[in-house]
């Protein structure tokens, strides 16, 4: 059973058979799968590069944290870099060929994961923590920009499913994507929120916001203490 | 009008020489006119600084700080935005200014303190702290020291809630649900009942067991109005059509939600 479900795994034929017969577990460990090699497809390349095993990514590079991240949202995300809503000039080569199911799978096993914060490229800058967590916690009105906390949860823990903890997220990751949405090709936001939001900030204020996050412990999962 | 257009001149000369920018701040359905409030820092210190930050932290936790006579999962701010202190979400900058006056919901001419009264009872489902108790005191503290400079007894730009034009077509609220499953069910939720993080309430309940009841002013399909057509969705005010705005309110207000306290027995 396990060889003949392998092969069909690694051919990577039908995701209709595959959901209709694996379970939760078997999906969650196919998702590790990706996770530590890829889907066996050639040329595919495992997340662990970027986002290491246990989800805490990369901040050297800026790239994200993603354990504990909701399944809902890890998915959405990836299935955005593959549709081109989400600007992704690395992503979007590494998931290219992932199926629907491997995009479940994936997400699935990050959701699960737990790991510690890893050490930021920089100490926090306490002046921009400052200007962050201001704008953080009681937001820029006059410009039409609401606390953060208000759609990101308290110190940015995260609303499940739709809103993201960025509570601990590192700093290049976090302030890449405020650009992202402002003036580049980020445009799997609901609403375009993020977009009018990002675009209303100036750069130091998305510095700042940034480093005010990054400056915080991430929660063990979105949407929970830590 | 003279004074608003000079500010407007200001407003785009700044614009102009911003420089690097190359996406100006635009803040839409915010008159330059508003009145604005202190900020943060100039509470001073002393005890009535601290009522000032007592008011404030029952502004923004409600349920933690006055918890007595709160009866659901929202906060003062949960309508009025921004601390108190945004245009158009009923600020406690233009309320302090505004009373006492006569209001026709009771046939009386009331306080700002009986005013919060009505809030608790209605907004908030819950039970009217007694005037001279510390909830009523600190909050009136808060909205006095948000006045400072504010024209007494005067209409100020931004005060209470949007007034809504009447709308072209009666309100319905068949449309209004498309209004809102597209707006406003991503953080409200399809069901109205809001959404948690962890313990906390994150975004409030609009309608249901634990949302303000047929009592409050945003029960009132004209008054909700209003709130969204200048305040929803968050960051994105003055993006409803007129049309939009009254038939999401009256989908919204036709949903169940406690009964108002006048009424029962």
């Amino acid at each position: 059973m396990s060889f003949f479900r392998r092969s069909v795994l690694s051919g990577c034929l039908s995701v209709v058979f595959l959901s209709s017969t694996a379970h939760a577990g078997d999906l969650m460990n196919w998702g590790k799968k990706i996770a530590e090699e890829g889907n066996g497809s050639p040329g595919s390349i495992a997340c662990m590069e970027c986002h290491r095993l246990n989800g805490g990514g990369m901040p050297s590079i800026g790239s994200p944290r993603i354990a504990g991240q909701t399944a809902f949202y890890i998915e959405h995300e990836i299935l955005g870099v593959q549709k081109g809503t989400r600007y992704a000039p690395v992503m979007a080569g590494v998931v290219y060929n992932l199926s629907k199911n491997d995009i479940r799978a994936v997400a699935l096993y990050y959701a699960s994961v737990r790991t510690p914060k890893l050490p930021d490229v920089s100490p926090p800058d306490p002046a921009l923590v400052a200007l962050g967590k201001h704008i953080a916690q009681k937001g820029l009105w006059k410009k039409n920009v609401p606390a953060c906390v208000l759609c990101h949860g308290p110190n940015g823990r995260g609303i499940p499913p739709h809103f993201p903890y960025i509570e601990g997220q590192n700093k290049g990751y976090l302030l890449r994507q405020l650009i992202s949405f402002a003036f580049l090709k980020r445009k799997d936001d609901p609403q375009g929120l993020m977009r009018g939001i990002a675009r209303h900030l100036t750069q130091r204020e998305r510095k700042a916001v940034a480093e005010y996050f990054a400056s915080l412990n991430p929660p063990a999962t979105a949407g929970r203490g830590k | 009008m003279k004074i608003r257009s000079s500010l407007l001149v200001v407003a785009s000369a700044t614009l102009l020489f911003s420089g690097s920018q190359s996406f100006p701040p635009i803040a839409r359905g915010q008159e330059p006119a508003t009145f604005q409030p202190p900020s943060d820092s100039e509470i001073p210190s002393g005890p009535f600084g601290d009522l000032v930050r007592k008011g404030e932290h029952i502004f923004t936790q409600t349920g933690v700080y006055a918890r007595p006579y709160v009866g659901n999962d929202l906060t003062c701010e949960s309508c009025h935005l921004d601390r108190g202190r945004k245009p158009y979400a009923a600020p406690l900058w233009g309320a302090y200014v505004s009373y006492p006056r006569f209001r026709t919901k009771n046939n009386k001419v009331s306080r700002l303190g009986e005013r919060i009264q009505g809030c608790f009872r209605f907004s908030m489902n819950g039970t009217p702290p007694p005037l001279d108790s510390e909830t009523i005191r600190s909050l009136v503290a808060y909205s006095f020291w948000m006045s400072r400079g504010a024209p007494v007894g005067v209409k100020l730009a931004g005060q209470g809630m949007y007034r809504m034009p009447r709308p072209k077509r009666q309100p319905d609220p068949f449309r209004g649900k498309k209004v809102y499953a597209a707006r406003c069910a991503l953080c409200h939720g399809a069901d109205g009942l809001g959404a948690t993080s962890g313990h906390d309430v994150a975004f409030p309940p609009v309608w249901g067991p634990r949302s303000y009841n047929m009592g409050a002013g945003l029960a009132k399909v004209s008054k909700l109005a209003g709130f969204v057509k200048m305040n929803m969705p968050l960051s994105k005010g003055d993006t409803l059509t007129n049309q939009e705005s009254w038939d999401v309110a009256a989908y919204v207000d036709s949903q169940p939600r406690p009964a108002d306290p006048r009424k029962i027995r």
